[in-house]
């Protein structure tokens, strides 16, 4: 163990907090979703995916990026609209099995699909936003607005979820989906549109992706299991739990690779993981 | 009939058993295994199947292997170990192939070697480097004329004790050296060359970690080597992982005299060009060299025109602008199994059979110069540490100067002069 505290050590706790800022933004969309519909996407980081592809595309294709970025989150909410109607909505009173095994199987068809459309070339906006320096710690900008961003969805699905018409209702069939419809609520347009927002929740993790990381097919096994990983921790379905969750597992990779070796970060932060779980099955901050 | 008739009718019998005969000539069936989809296809392995390709196409067109006509039975290994050994499984039990051939990973081929050796089967590694592969294996059946990757850990560090006082302007013991790598069997048999050499030449060792290939985030390592302040940085890793790492360290501020990589992502100049444009400039990559970049008047008869043919044929292809090292690296291994150890084992040995190829392979001895790229063959006999490996197999340092790859070690063959440290200017200069 080699715990340097010095300037170094408070610039990887940073880095820390900010690559938090991306994981808990991916791991929100993927709770809603869960927590209202009862179903895990298994498929969501190859929502992203397609999200930056879509975002590569309009960009390439001659479109300023804030354009861009908008048709990709667009593109992800039709996506998640119509993985819920043609996929999920089919096997919504089925066993979980299957509904876990059908977007497992979407999983696999978009990174075929994928690399049949695009190749397998690795592929980039070639956008820089360069870092800015403090007290001698350089920090990403595109890890900053990230990381402001993941706060403001935050912010906003918890205000969109307590101060609308829509949101209440969405609450309220996720706290009883068989009472609800007894009562008028219509279930099937609220899958629908929980669906659409926690598609375009992964749009907007892709628009900010593509400023950090290159796009190819492959890329959701980069991310997935650390943010199915991040929702557990937190309690699946609970959506604050899932922001704090990302966190804590990203402080034990930034500390843990501090102090040790670099692939000890994720050892580390995958071993309390399963000591929490052990302790509290649930999830730290349990059910929704 | 006539005794005329019957000596006529007696010829046409014999003419029509030797042209049954001659139709019958069996095929050799190749399964060539490489990773077509995934990580790894961008990183080298796509290019690498191509070139394995146009081998085949050239050698079918001369007429195939002493009358055999090579067919290659590809399979994808998707990037994924498990879908390369079961590949291997299906090529070798299923469509009963004569031998196995290609594989870019080095975390396939270690396992895979082991099968398809205790199997009794013959397999040929294109381009995957990791000693672990042969060391202490003792393998009969699978042969490697390709470097390994002690090689690759020692020459980067050569490279920079030759050039230390001259460039760097510091005693090479003075010279701080960081050794990064992904954690497969890849990046540790890279790094543990890197390690033991670097410190036989007396430099430091400021950092030596591995990392998952795969990680999101590598900017922990990035504030480790800011604080460790290397002079020279010796990389060796994938894709998306290189890529990852140079834009994390440019965003932290990370600086050095010299980044050396080794192969893989790094052998892919067009797409380092491409996503970092003039901050790619001054990489070094040590690999096998790319043959287009020797000078044909080194090498035996001939190789330059294969050499020049190979190079039209993947341009044509694939429209690249740059020929990565890789389409040799597929090439020339598989041009050494096709023209001279088959012809051997077919000749020598009365076909090709595992047997027969391994026999064959073991009398190899091709000279330095008899290949495209340069180096000669003559694998290491059964007991030896690394049996089945090439011992006449070399890296060089090439390094990218302004968007084009030139070789800069060993200096016999060298096309520049190294630029080291990097230029004043240069984004990641000190």
């Amino acid at each position: 163990m080699d715990c340097q505290l010095d300037m170094f050590f408070l610039e990887a706790i940073l880095n820390g907090v900010l690559l938090a800022g991306l994981l808990a933004l991916l791991a929100l969309g993927l709770n809603l979703v869960f927590g209202v519909i009862d179903v895990v996407w298994i498929c969501y980081a190859e929502l992203v995916m397609v999200g930056m592809y879509g975002i590569n595309s309009a960009y390439k294709g001659g479109l300023p990026f804030p354009l861009a970025a908008l048709i990709g989150i667009a593109l992800v909410a039709i996506a998640g609209a119509l993985l819920h109607l043609l996929v999920i909505r089919p096997v919504l009173d089925t066993r979980p099995i299957n509904q876990l095994l059908v977007t497992g199987g979407v999983l696999f068809f978009l990174q075929a699909a994928a690399t049949m459309a695009f190749g397998i070339d690795f592929r980039n906006l070639g956008i820089r936003l360069g870092s800015i320096s403090l007290f001698d710690m350089n920090f990403a900008l595109a890890r900053i607005i990230t990381f402001l961003v993941a706060l403001a969805a935050m912010l906003a699905l918890w205000l969109f979820l307590t101060r609308t018409y829509l949101g209440t209702a969405i609450r309220a069939i996720a706290q009883d989906r068989q009472i609800m419809p007894l009562m008028g609520v219509d279930s099937r347009r609220l899958y629908l549109v929980t669906s659409a927002i926690g598609g375009g929740l992964a749009g907007l993790a892709a628009a900010l992706m593509v400023l950090q990381y290159d796009i190819y097919p492959q890329i959701g096994l980069q991310f997935g299991p650390l943010v199915f990983m991040i929702c557990v921790l937190g309690g699946l379905g609970n959506i604050i739990g899932g922001f704090i969750a990302a966190f804590i597992i990203s402080q034990f990779i930034a500390v843990g690779s501090s102090c040790f070796h670099t692939e000890w970060g994720y050892a580390v932060a995958f071993l309390f993981f399963m000591l929490a779980i052990f302790i509290r099955p649930q999830g730290l901050f349990g059910g929704k | 009939m006539t005794g005329c008739g019957l000596a006529r009718a007696a010829a046409g019998l014999v003419a029509g058993l030797l042209l049954f005969a001659g139709t019958a000539v069996a095929d050799i069936k190749v399964g060539v295994i490489y990773d077509l989809t995934g990580a790894f296809a961008a990183g080298g392995s796509k290019a690498a199947a191509i070139g394995n390709r146009i081998a085949v196409d050239m050698i079918n067109e001369k007429g195939g292997v002493e009358g055999h006509k090579i067919i290659a039975i590809e399979a994808d290994a998707q990037s994924k170990t498990d879908v390369a050994i079961n590949e291997a499984e299906r090529l070798l039990n299923d469509a009963k192939v004569d031998l196995l051939m290609g594989v870019f990973s080095s975390a396939q081929c270690v396992p895979m070697a082991a099968r398809v050796d205790a199997a009794k089967k013959f397999m040929w590694a294109n381009v995957c480097v990791a000693s672990a592969v042969f060391k202490d294996k003792n393998l009969q059946y699978v042969f490697r004329p390709q470097v390994h990757s002690d090689q690759f850990g020692e020459v980067s560090c050569s490279f920079i004790a030759e050039n230390a006082e001259a460039k760097l302007k510091k005693d090479v013991k003075a010279v701080k050296v960081a050794i990064i790598h992904e954690d497969g069997p890849y990046g540790v048999g890279v790094a543990m060359g890197n390690e033991l050499k670097c410190k036989e030449l007396g430099m430091q060792i400021a950092l030596k970690e591995g990392y998952a290939a795969t990680s999101p985030d590598l900017s922990a390592l990035v504030t480790k080597l800011r604080r460790a302040q290397p002079d020279v940085i010796l990389h060796t890793g994938y894709n998306p992982d290189i890529t990852l790492f140079l834009r994390q360290a440019k965003e932290a501020g990370l600086k050095w005299s010299a980044l050396i990589g080794h192969g893989a992502g790094y052998g892919q100049i067009d797409k380092l060009i491409e996503t970092f444009k003039d901050d790619a400039d001054y990489i070094y990559n040590v690999d096998p060299v790319a043959a287009q970049l020797l000078d044909p008047k080194t090498l035996a008869a001939g190789l330059g025109e294969i050499t020049a043919e190979m190079v039209k044929r993947y341009k044509a292809e694939t429209n690249a602008r740059e020929v990565p090292t890789h389409v040799s690296m597929g090439f020339n291994q598989a041009w050494i199994l096709f023209t001279d150890v088959l012809p051997r084992a077919i000749k020598t040995y009365g076909g090709f059979d595992p047997e027969a190829l391994r026999k064959a392979a073991l009398e190899t001895d091709i000279p330095d110069g008899g290949t495209i790229q340069g180096y000669g063959v003559k694998f290491n006999p059964p007991g030896h540490p690394m049996a089945g490996q090439n011992a006449r197999s070399s890296p060089v340092v090439m390094q990218f100067i302004k968007g084009q790859t030139k070789v800069v070690w060993p200096v016999t063959i060298r096309t520049a002069d190294p630029v080291l440290p990097l230029p004043a200017g240069h984004a990641y200069a000190r």
